[in-house]
């Protein structure tokens, strides 16, 4: 009898482990690719953010990325399905936050941003609290300005 | 009691199976992935893989550059892209990297601007390519070609094209196989900026030649990343050519103009836009200076 329900809860944790696995992996990307939009795919980014401890915090992942002058690029987020918390974007131009998803207390799953500067920005994504989470985030280009078009922005 | 072991461990090789498992789209079999001659480096770095993986990653994408290309309003042409047919030439994997770089900038272009017709013989160079430094796993070849038959689709396929790319250079950091990476980066960076540079000789487009003038700061941390390599005879010479570029940017004056930031509201979502706005400035000159060095760069890399 001990057996059958080792055995049992076995296969749970088994199925446990390959279920989160599938919430954090292709299918969240193919999730945000389809919510992009009419932009052009550029880039996407992977987050999964796991704690070393029980009483760690998990922190943030930075990627760095260029952006191009006169270019209106949008950011969109998919999060895991357990996740407990969702995924807060912030681009920042050194320490400076440019923008973010989470803006007077509530969180979107967009955001849009207009470049006026060819330069390396920072790209940081987190979970508030420091709790542990996944997401999926992908980088589009929405439209190209010509300098004129940019001045009157 | 030797059965309840056996079980545990018949248990335990199952999770460790499984866990082995949970990346097998990102680590196949790394043993057989190794390079078959120049580009396995052994030679000590000064930069980490780490930082040269996070610089190369910061390349911009080819895809915005064919995007402003196809803005200015120019007719497409095949005659400035690298012909297909030479794949055959390129028997190395120096030359293999870098024009696997150069063919997905211009599939890239051809994308853009929905030429369907050629689509499947560049998508068959970049496979090609791929297959000859051992990452054309990640190119679904009969997916995208499926795709490419039909001109609807074409949305489609740039989006599989450009993750494939994405995650074959995810990959080959993940190896440490960022000498490898940086080629590819390298040659689709030239590419993207040999097919503006000949638009702009027609068109004098000032979004386009900003483009190409601003690349200014990209030129340093290519030339950074190949100089690491240098003690490789090819990467030495590719870095040299990259330096007279340099130097052919030393008169692009680049400022900011500092302003208020704003934000605008649009179909209910919030866009930023950046307080920071570039100016640049370059006589006629500089400008066809650097075209000329953008195109012996892109000569030595496909011929």
């Amino acid at each position: 009898m001990k057996r059958i329900i080792f055995s049992f809860l076995l296969i749970f944790a088994i199925s446990g482990f390959t279920s989160v696995n599938a919430q954090c992996g292709e299918e969240l990307l193919k999730q945000a690719l389809k919510e992009m939009g009419d932009g052009q795919y550029i880039k996407d980014f992977k987050v999964d953010l796991k704690k070393e401890n029980k009483d760690a915090s998990v922190g943030y992942v930075r990627f760095s990325i260029i952006l191009n002058s006169r270019s209106h690029y949008m950011f969109n987020v998919v999060n895991g399905s357990s996740n407990t918390e969702n995924v807060i974007l912030q681009l920042k131009d050194g320490d400076k936050l440019l923008a973010t998803n989470f803006s007077k207390g509530k969180l979107y799953d967009k955001c849009q941003v207009i470049i006026g500067k060819t330069k390396v920005y920072n790209l940081e994504f987190s979970f508030k609290g420091g709790v542990e989470g996944c997401a999926s985030a992908v980088l589009s280009l929405v439209k190209q300005y010509t300098a004129e078009e940019m001045a009157a922005q | 009691m030797l059965k309840r072991i056996s079980f545990m461990l018949f248990i335990a090789a199952g999770l460790q199976l499984l866990s082995g498992c949970s990346g097998c789209n990102q680590n196949q079999g790394s043993d057989d992935l190794k390079m078959p001659d120049s580009l396995a480096n052994d030679a000590p770095l000064q930069l980490s893989e780490e930082l040269i993986g996070d610089v190369v990653q910061n390349i911009s994408s080819p895809v915005e550059m064919a995007a402003l290309i196809k803005s200015t309003g120019v007719e497409f042409s095949q005659r400035i892209l690298n012909n297909p047919d030479r794949v055959t030439d390129y028997n190395t994997s120096f030359k293999r990297a870098l024009n696997l770089g150069v063919y997905s900038a211009d599939l890239g272009y051809i994308n853009m601007f929905d030429k369907s017709s050629i689509v499947i013989n560049y998508l068959l160079a970049v496979k090609n390519m791929a297959d000859g430094i051992k990452v054309g796993q990640f190119f679904d070849f009969t997916a995208l070609k499926r795709l490419a038959q039909n001109s609807s689709n074409l949305d489609s396929l740039m989006e599989i094209s450009v993750s494939s790319m994405n995650k074959m250079d995810s990959y080959l950091r993940e190896q440490k196989r960022s000498n490898v990476s940086s080629l590819i980066v390298a040659g689709a960076w030239i590419e993207g900026l040999y097919i503006a540079s000949n638009v702009v000789e027609q068109t004098h487009n000032r979004e386009l030649t900003d483009r190409i003038l601003e690349q200014k700061d990209i030129v340093d941390i290519l030339l950074i990343i190949l100089n690491n390599f240098s003690s490789d005879e090819k990467f030495a010479n590719l870095a040299e050519k990259m330096s007279a570029l340099k130097d052919a940017y030393l008169n692009v004056k680049i400022t900011t103009e500092v302003g208020e930031p704003k934000s605008m509201e649009k179909d209910g979502m919030l866009i930023i836009v950046q307080d920071e706005i570039s100016h640049i400035e370059a006589s006629p000159e500089t400008l066809q200076s650097i075209i000329n060095e953008i195109k012996e760069i892109r000569k030595t890399i496909v011929e």
